[in-house]
């Protein structure tokens, strides 16, 4: 349903994506990358917002920076918290079925407004919103018209955690009901929720794409560096080596030495036992890189 | 659906503070006329109304809202929310254009149309006023409504065409000051009142068809900007 082939897009020097080719079909897929990825750019160039430098986009077959019409079957919750502050809620959601010339603007925003669990009759302008609230209200004005292809921007950020598994819930039905679903994330936890199909998107490329449980055992495949104290350090040196626990070892100091490991859940339980038959005692064990960031850095050199 | 539009622009655009700090600047233009009445100098009130009126409030004035009325919404993001609808661009700009004259006529129209029959100097006098407001406010509103998409910092770009462009390359020569909406209103005025102003001599009817034409222009030019520039 949305097709991207060899999309790329840069803003002077600057490469915001690169070469991204990718297919998507009904259900939740989601789009997996630190921040500054170029998630966002992705977002705007498959809804149309901005021309690809390169490449080609299709949503639904057809064109969606230039084809005014295929709007209708297209939604998106922007990344911005901006709304028309003036608005309350219910204004700001029928403006969007008006928009759409749907034949019941209002009963059409308050089924959507339902959908998000938000209140039709608050009168309060939206300016007077929290985040998580503005939130919800975007998620609203975009699925008004009942959109075919939807995409979200991190739409889970500055929601509490029971609106999120909501929202989460949401997302699902929408794409079991057979819409595209279009889900950026830079929270791995939140992905691992959707259940879903991912794209990784790393430094503007398509690092890995695939179902979710492939993604994360590529993940715990990684090398791992790890600081261990043990006194004294050289023998529980020697061993790891030796065992094959490790592909390297560094002596930093006589206390302390950093590991880099290709088999993670060997080295967890090795590393006492091993420390014990060398005859030195372990002190402590810190993953070095055991961040999301490190993660992606690993996908994208692995290609 | 063109209405909602306008509506929403309406309200965006017509901030209460907006409206008492320009409405104000018409309320100055009265008192001076209170002032002006005295006047035994020939042509005071023209030399008031052009001087006052059409060099300041009119380009001012428009520049505010119409600058705004789209510019604000790609500002702060909003502009996405109307540009991913299926909705005709040139429907946008027009109801963009509509609530921006809704509010700038009466705001600046009638001050400066009260403020000339205030000066007594007759009905030529407040003929001329309200026809060169008229025509200056639609080519200074088209204007600057392209402009607030065009550019970034439209409020600052606007008035250095206004102080810079108007107000001193235009005085240097007769091209320079054809491209400066001011000499087409002044125009309007010289002819209704016969007082004679500085490069005031284009000819009827061009000093009331051309700066319409220039709004009407620049209309289009928004249109066709806002269906092929990047959104945010």
């Amino acid at each position: 349903m949305v097709v991207a082939e060899g999309v790329s897009k840069w803003f002077g020097d600057l490469v915001a994506v690169s070469e991204v080719s990718f297919s998507v079909g009904p259900g939740v897929t989601a789009v997996l990358g630190p921040n500054g990825a170029g998630k966002s750019t992705l977002m705007r160039v498959l809804c149309g917002l901005t021309a690809p430098s390169q490449g080609r986009v299709r949503v639904l077959g057809r064109n969606p920076r230039t084809d005014l019409g295929l709007r209708r079957h297209v939604a998106l919750v922007p990344q911005q918290d901006s709304v028309f502050e003036v608005l309350n809620v219910l204004e700001f959601v029928r403006l969007a079925a008006v928009l759409e010339e749907l034949p019941d603007p209002d009963a059409a925003a308050r089924r959507a407004l339902a959908l998000v669990e938000l209140d039709p009759d608050d009168r309060r302008p939206i300016a007077t919103y929290s985040k998580g609230m503005r939130q919800r209200a975007k998620v609203a004005h975009a699925l008004v018209h009942d959109p075919t292809v939807i995409v979200l921007d991190e739409p889970l950020t500055g929601l509490d955690p029971r609106q999120r598994l909501h929202m989460i819930d949401l997302f699902q039905r929408l794409g079991a009901e057979g819409r595209c679903v279009l889900v950026s994330s830079h929270v791995l936890e939140e992905v691992e929720r959707f259940g879903s199909r991912v794209l990784v998107i790393a430094q503007g490329r398509l690092a890995a794409q695939g179902d979710f449980r492939a993604i994360r055992d590529l993940m715990n495949d990684r090398p791992l560096r790890v600081r261990v104290r043990a006194e004294p350090a050289r023998a529980l040196a020697s061993r790891l080596v030796e065992t094959g626990c490790a592909v390297g070892v560094r002596l930093e100091d006589d206390r302390t030495i950093t590991v880099d490991t290709d088999d993670v859940q060997r080295f967890r339980r090795q590393v006492a036992v091993l420390a014990r038959e060398g005859g030195a005692r372990l002190l402590e064990v810190v993953p070095l890189d055991d961040d999301l960031e490190s993660v992606f850095r690993y996908l994208v050199e692995r290609r | 659906m063109t209405v909602a539009l306008y509506r929403l622009f309406l309200r965006t655009i017509a901030r209460r503070g907006r409206l008492a700090a320009l409405g104000g600047l018409g309320l100055v233009g009265v008192a001076i006329a209170l002032a002006v009445r005295g006047s035994d100098e020939a042509d005071a009130g023209a030399s008031f109304v052009n001087g006052f009126g059409l060099v300041v409030v009119v380009p001012v004035v428009a520049l505010v809202f119409a600058s705004a009325v789209l510019g604000d919404t790609q500002e702060d993001g909003t502009l996405v929310y109307l540009w991913l609808k299926p909705v005709a661009r040139w429907r946008i700009v027009a109801a963009a254009a509509l609530a921006v004259a809704t509010v700038v006529f009466p705001l600046v129209g009638v001050p400066l149309v009260v403020a000339a029959a205030l000066t007594g100097d007759g009905a030529d006098l407040i003929v001329g006023t309200a026809v060169a407001t008229a025509v200056g406010l639609a080519a200074y509103s088209g204007l600057f409504l392209w402009l607030g998409l065009r550019v970034r910092r439209s409020l600052a770009v606007g008035l250095a065409y206004i102080l810079i462009w108007e107000g001193f390359v235009a005085r240097a020569g007769d091209t320079a000051s054809r491209l400066a909406i001011r000499s087409y209103t002044r125009s309007v005025l010289s002819a209704a009142t016969g007082a004679e102003f500085e490069l005031a001599d284009v000819a009827q009817p061009w000093a009331v068809v051309v700066p319409i034409v220039v709004g009407l222009a620049a209309l289009a030019l928004a249109t066709f900007r806002l269906g092929r520039q990047d959104v945010a």
